[in-house]
């Protein structure tokens, strides 16, 4: 905000905090009024925020950011970082300094000056009336001293421009680089990063607390320099013209100190109870609209209707109350500081009748009262933002700082594969555990011939994604060796690697672009025909050609128009499509039923044939025919064969096998 | 904005008296700088301090009126908008109770939580900087404008050009930036899409090697983003230099002419610091209604999205003569029926059901069986009325569904659906949901019929605690949840919408066995993928992409169904 406003912000009411304090993030509470009004990441109505939420309805809300008001660990370490971040761009830091020095001498010698000119006009206005004649302003009588003040007060725009505009890039640079870099280190880091943090969390990272930052930067640090030169330069001059006016103003200063301090407590308070009541409306909006169906079918509108309205009023009660406590604070102070104006306009109002001080100096010492106070108000809400974004930063930088997998080999000294894979897979004594202190496979050792369909059956939570996990490299084993065509996984790079299997996932992952998009992910120069015999083939043409812009439907929304049987079709289509070595259906088929996954088992079947395939399933009977069958139980494999043998061994995949059709 | 007058109707009062205190605290604001000039023209002429005195207490008196104003203002802003909010967000969620199947799909999960928070919350947010902002404006100008008139017509005319000026470069500035914030949201939304999918689909993008492709293809939204704040921010700086900039040439112009004037003995030479601060807090406000009016384009937006579901017809509704149309259950055999139906989504190609003709009885189980998109669920949901017929009609006790209302329709039917939802509360609060009434004996009636002797292993038993979505429960247990709730509510027409998919066969077989005698006065319609499930009903219907490929029992059709023999060939493969 323009310094020169801050002088006339003590004399406005309300609107002042409008703009001003509509930057504070509400302790949780969606930034409205990011930087004055500009869109923010919370609060925004972001739909794939909610709408992700939306198919594992949590009840956390996207903005209920606790971190609101913390401070960050490491201070100056952030700092020094940040300012690594920003190399190439610090000649804007030096620019901006020397800018805020000279602007902040400018604008207190200003008031200091109008001082000047006001008297010099009054004495030539005396003057003149003494001669009985009428006053103009002329070159010689003030003309030249309003020239002055004009020049003064240019400078002090000029100063001001500079800093603005070259801060403007500034902070949004530094933002750029640094979400370039967080996406780069997200491609780094090891999978169990993502298992073990929620996407919601990194992305709020990457908008909200980058965000803050680029504000903080843009107006909050600028703010903080020139606020502390104003009020230095200002109290020297209160004090040059008046001693015993000063003193009276710093006792209301530290009035109005004290009173900020008791009533932010409060608005945190009152702030912390409205997200509180967001947190428990957002729960049950979003439990609402997830069980709708139940509550039509039970004739329950009017109770649910009744619930959801109990809540919205508690929630307009406590954000009415916190709302006031925040706007609250402004024209209280200002209350302060008014009162701290009648009794020095009276004190110095006697002195002006008595000669003590003159007009030009009683208007001026009115303005520094404004220039003063203020800033003053602001700085301890400033100072808090900057720590606030400090704390952001450092939590951006906390996943730069993240463990990365073990780099690629470097190409040259890579393992190559054969041209033309076979696509034989063995385990040799793998030891692997999540957490290495836990091992889960102690030693496991499996061998698989080109060309065969391995089962890996098990209980939820028995392993058999970890075992995909391994033969993809999304983790590393902790001992022992997995070869494909008898070259070690882990002296290949991980894409030669993974460009050999094609996988479809037990949640089918689909992004935002049409579904002709989706199916040739894998293969971009797919053409159109190509997608469609792919869509075919996986018996998902049917469903695709019923949406209101077939192959060109958008996947919008977090795809929720597609149920979950569909998707998992689309993306097995991308998986024919690209044609891989070896093939794994990770659940692949959980949600679609035993007829459809039979269209789907002939189908891979055919494109799979001669080649090696895994398969996860609940259902025994679409692999009793597996080459291999891998039986897991606590994260390792108990028992493995083919059906005949295992049946014959009457163990506990027989006794699986009984259960499942008794 | 149609919405938001008709929910600022009953607060009328409310509004005005907010008015009245922004008045107050604008008035107080002016009255200050100008006992000040007064001071300092009394000051100049005579040596009494009576009168600075005097001055001095009219001056308090100001300060607290601008004060108290200001106070009071922001309370009523507050409340008003707290209100308004309130109600708005009632009005949404009240609108999508009336909404069918497809109506909510429309506009999907997803965004209705939006609409009904986060959008809600912008609205309000917004609304109260605005009557705290924007309202003042015109006010502040006006009464500044007049008492500068009082001093001195010319320096009256100045300031009227001045605030002139100032008001029409903050209108084009406003007009000219506004649709680049707009721009600004969707690039915001941009981001977050795809840094989730970055996340969610971290597996299929490196078994893909596609890791560059998503690092350019964030890098380019991040670029975007980048380069449009940079942009804004240009146009932020350039609002508060130009602001700067116009109280600085204002206040040497005001010095300037003001001298004359003193010059001329037309005013006083307080009054000229009294001008120029009319002249700065004119300009201030303007600057801070500037910020404010940019946020409008945005909130306008989510008003816009709420009524769009305010104002939504619902595409089902009862019919003006609801209450006409009595089922006659009682005394029908046929409790339901399916009389060639065909249903369309609005925006398909392709019929989802086509000529579906069918009956359920009193006392009869019949089946729907077929593979997934076959049409199954649909046909439940029609059931209940969740989705209209494109053609024919589906009766219930002899009536169209149509010609009853929801309520009635409702009131009949039990429905156990594909999702076995489960309410936060307890046990005893989930079970009671169609029947409040329900006693202890019940309850504990229906979990026995359901197999849910586990909970009677939970502590706190009936009492237990239910998470929302009942995710505390595994699949199994919360189907079995969900069909002891359909139990207790007695109704006419049981229906299991793919209910029995989680539970292992055992259960199944003894499930369905209980079932038996529990709904033998009622129709029960069960909805499956798994033979076994309804290799007993009275009749089976089997469904492939939308039309009946057979029906009859199991017998009847394993001689003359194709689609049902493969069903049965595939699910029986290797097993019995």
């Amino acid at each position: 905000m323009a310094e020169k406003l801050t002088q006339e912000i003590d004399e406005q009411g309300t609107a002042g905090q409008a703009g001003e304090r509509g930057a504070v993030d509400r302790a949780g509470e969606p930034t409205t009024a990011g930087q004055a009004g500009k869109p923010t990441a919370a609060g925004q109505s972001s739909e794939p925020e909610a709408a992700g939420e939306a198919n594992a309805p949590k009840t956390t809300d996207p903005n209920a950011e606790p971190e609101d008001f913390e401070t960050p660990k490491d201070t100056w370490g952030t700092v020094r970082r940040l300012w690594d971040v920003a190399r190439g761009e610090r000649w804007r830091f030096g620019v901006v300094i020397v800018a805020v020095v000279l602007y902040a001498a400018f604008h207190v010698a200003a008031p200091a000056y109008s001082a000047h000119v006001i008297d010099v006009l009054w004495a030539h206005i005396q003057i003149a009336f003494a001669e009985g004649k009428p006053f103009a302003v002329g070159w010689d009588t003030g003309g030249r001293e309003l020239a002055i003040y004009f020049g003064i007060w240019m400078t002090a725009f000029a100063l001001y421009s500079v800093q603005c505009f070259v801060m403007a890039g500034f902070a949004e640079k530094l933002n750029l680089s640094l979400r370039k870099s967080l996406t780069e280190k997200l491609n780094r880091l090891p999978l169990k990063y993502f298992d073990t943090h929620k996407p919601g969390e990194v992305v709020s990272r990457a908008t909200n607390d980058l965000d803050k930052m680029s504000e903080v930067l843009q107006t909050g640090l600028l703010r903080i320099m020139t606020s502390v030169g104003t009020i230095i330069g200002s109290l020297i001059m209160m004090l040059r013209f008046n001693v015993v006016l000063t003193g009276v103003f710093l006792v209301f200063t530290l009035i109005s100190t004290v009173v900020t301090r008791v009533v932010s407590k409060q608005t945190l308070r009152l702030a912390s109870e409205r997200q509180r009541y967001v947190g428990e409306l957002t729960a049950a909006v979003e439990e609402a609209y997830s069980g709708r169906l139940v509550i039509k079918s039970f004739n329950r509108e009017e109770a649910s209707s009744a619930d959801i309205h109990d809540l919205s009023d508690k929630l307009a009660t406590a954000s009415r109350r916190a709302d006031f406590a925040t706007n609250a604070i402004s024209p209280f102070i200002r209350f302060i500081f008014r009162i701290a104006q009648v009794i020095i306009a009276v004190i110095a109002g006697a002195m002006l009748v008595g000669g003590q001080i003159t007009i030009g100096v009683f208007q001026a010492f009115f303005q520094y009262i404004y220039e003063v106070s203020e800033p003053l108000t602001e700085l301890g809400f400033s100072i808090n933002t900057l720590q606030n974004a400090l704390a952001a930063v450092e939590r951006v930088f906390g996943i730069l700082d993240e463990d990365e997998i073990e780099p690629d080999p470097v190409p040259e000294l890579a393992a190559k594969l054969p041209a033309a894979l076979e696509g034989a897979i063995d385990f040799e004594h793998v030891r692997f555990g999540y957490d290495p202190e836990n091992p889960l496979m102690r030693d496991v050792s499996f061998h698989v011939k080109p060309g065969q369909k391995i089962a890996i059956v098990g209980a939820t939570g028995a392993g058999k994604t970890t075992l995909i996990n391994l033969l993809m490299r999304f983790y590393e084993i902790d001992g022992g060796h997995i070869y494909l065509d008898g070259v070690d996984t882990r002296s290949m790079s991980r894409a030669d690697l993974r460009s050999n299997f094609g996988m479809v996932l037990q949640d089918a992952w689909l992004y935002e672009g049409t579904i002709a998009e989706n199916i040739a992910y894998g293969r971009p120069d797919a053409t159109r025909e190509e997608i469609i015999e792919a869509a075919k083939m996986a018996r998902v043409d049917y469903f695709v050609r019923t949406m209101s812009q077939g192959y060109d439907t958008r996947v919008e929304n977090d795809a929720e128009n597609i149920s979950q049987g569909q998707r998992q079709l689309l993306t097995i289509a991308r998986v024919i499509l690209c044609d891989p070595k070896i093939l794994i259906l990770d659940e692949a088929t959980s949600s679609v039923d035993t007829r459809t996954e039979q269209n789907i088992v002939h189908a891979m079947e055919t494109v799979m044939r001669g080649r090696t395939s895994f398969v996860i399933a609940h259902r025994l009977s679409t692999i009793v025919d597996a080459d291999l069958i891998l039986h897991m139980r606590a994260g390792t494999i108990i028992e493995q064969g083919t059906h005949e043998e295992l049946l014959a061994e009457n163990g506990a995949y027989a006794e699986l096998y009984r259960s499942q059709f008794a | 904005m149609k919405l938001l007058f008709e929910v600022m109707r009953p607060y009328k009062k409310l509004a005005i008296i907010t008015f009245l205190a922004l008045v107050l605290d604008i008035a107080g604001t002016l009255y200050v700088p100008t006992m000040l000039a007064g001071m300092i023209n009394q000051a100049v002429e005579s040596s009494s301090t009576d009168f600075i005195l005097n001055q001095g207490i009219r001056m308090f008196v100001a300060c607290c009126c601008a004060s108290g104003g200001a106070l009071l203002g922001n309370y009523l802003c507050a409340r008003l908008s707290a209100c308004i909010g309130r109600d708005i967000r009632q009005r949404v969620y009240d609108a999508s109770l009336t909404f069918s199947g497809s109506d909510f799909e429309e506009f999907g999960t997803g965004s209705m939580i939006t609409r009904t928070l986060n959008d809600v919350n912008v609205i309000q947010q917004t609304l109260m900087l605005a009557l705290q902002a924007l309202v003042p404006v015109p006010l502040i100008c006006v009464m500044g404008t007049v008492l500068t008139f009082a001093i001195d017509v010319q320096m009256g005319t100045t300031m009227l050009a001045a605030v002139f000026v100032v008001m029409v470069l903050a209108v084009l500035a406003v007009k000219n930036s506004a649709p680049l914030f707009e721009k600004m949201q969707t690039l915001i939304d941009r981001m977050n899409v795809v840094l989730r999918e970055n996340m969610v689909g971290v597996r299929v993008i490196r078994a893909f090697g596609k890791e560059r492709h998503e690092e350019g293809r964030s890098a380019c939204v991040f670029t975007d983003y980048a380069n449009a704040a940079i942009r804004v921010n240009w146009i932020f700086a350039g609002v508060d230099c130009f602001t700067f900039l116009s109280m600085n040439i204002s206040e040497v112009v005001f010095i300037w002419l003001g001298g004359n004037r003193v010059g001329a003995g037309a005013m006083e030479i307080g009054s000229i610091s009294a001008v120029i601060e009319y002249a700065m807090l004119i300009m201030f406000y303007i600057m801070m209604a500037q910020f404010v009016a940019l946020m409008i384009p945005r909130a306008l937006v989510c008003l816009q999205r709420c009524s769009d579901v305010v104002f939504k017809q619902p595409s089902i509704r009862d019919c003006s003569v609801a209450g006409t149309g009595e089922p006659q259950v009682e005394d029908d055999d046929v409790v339901a029926a399916f009389k060639h139906v065909s249903f369309r989504f609005d925006d398909a190609d392709e019929e989802t059901l086509h000529n579906i003709d069918f009956h359920c009885r009193r006392g009869k189980t019949t089946a729907i069986i077929g593979s997934t998109g076959s049409g199954k669920s649909t046909i439940a949901k029609m059931m209940l009325r969740l989705h209209d017929v494109s053609e024919g009609s589906v009766t219930f006790g002899g009536v169209d569904v149509r010609e009853m209302t929801q309520h009635e329709l409702r009131s009949h039917i039990a429905y156990v659906p594909q999702k076995a939802w489960l309410f936060s509360g307890t046990i005893a609060s989930n079970l009671r949901y169609g029947n409040e009434d329900a006693s202890d004996v019940e309850l504990r009636h229906a979990l026995d019929v359901a197999q849910s002797d586990f909970v009677w292993g939970l502590c706190d038993r009936l009492e237990a605690r239910v998470a929302q979505g009942g995710t505390n429960f595994s699949g199994g247990q919360r189907q079995r949840l969900a069909i002891a709730r359909a139990l207790v509510k007695r109704a006419d027409l049981y229906i299991f919408d793919d209910s029995f998919s989680a539970l292992d066969f055992k259960t199944d077989a003894a499930l369905r066995r209980a079932l038996k005698s529990e709904t033998k006065n009622a129709a029960v319609l069960i909805i499956a993928q798994r033979i076994s499930t309804i290799l007993h009903a009275d009749q089976i219907v089997v469904l492939k992409d939308g039309r009946i490929e057979g029906k009859g029992t199991h017998e009847e059709l394993m001689e003359s169904c194709e689609v049902y023999q493969e069903i049965a060939k595939s699910q029986m493969k290797g097993g019995e």
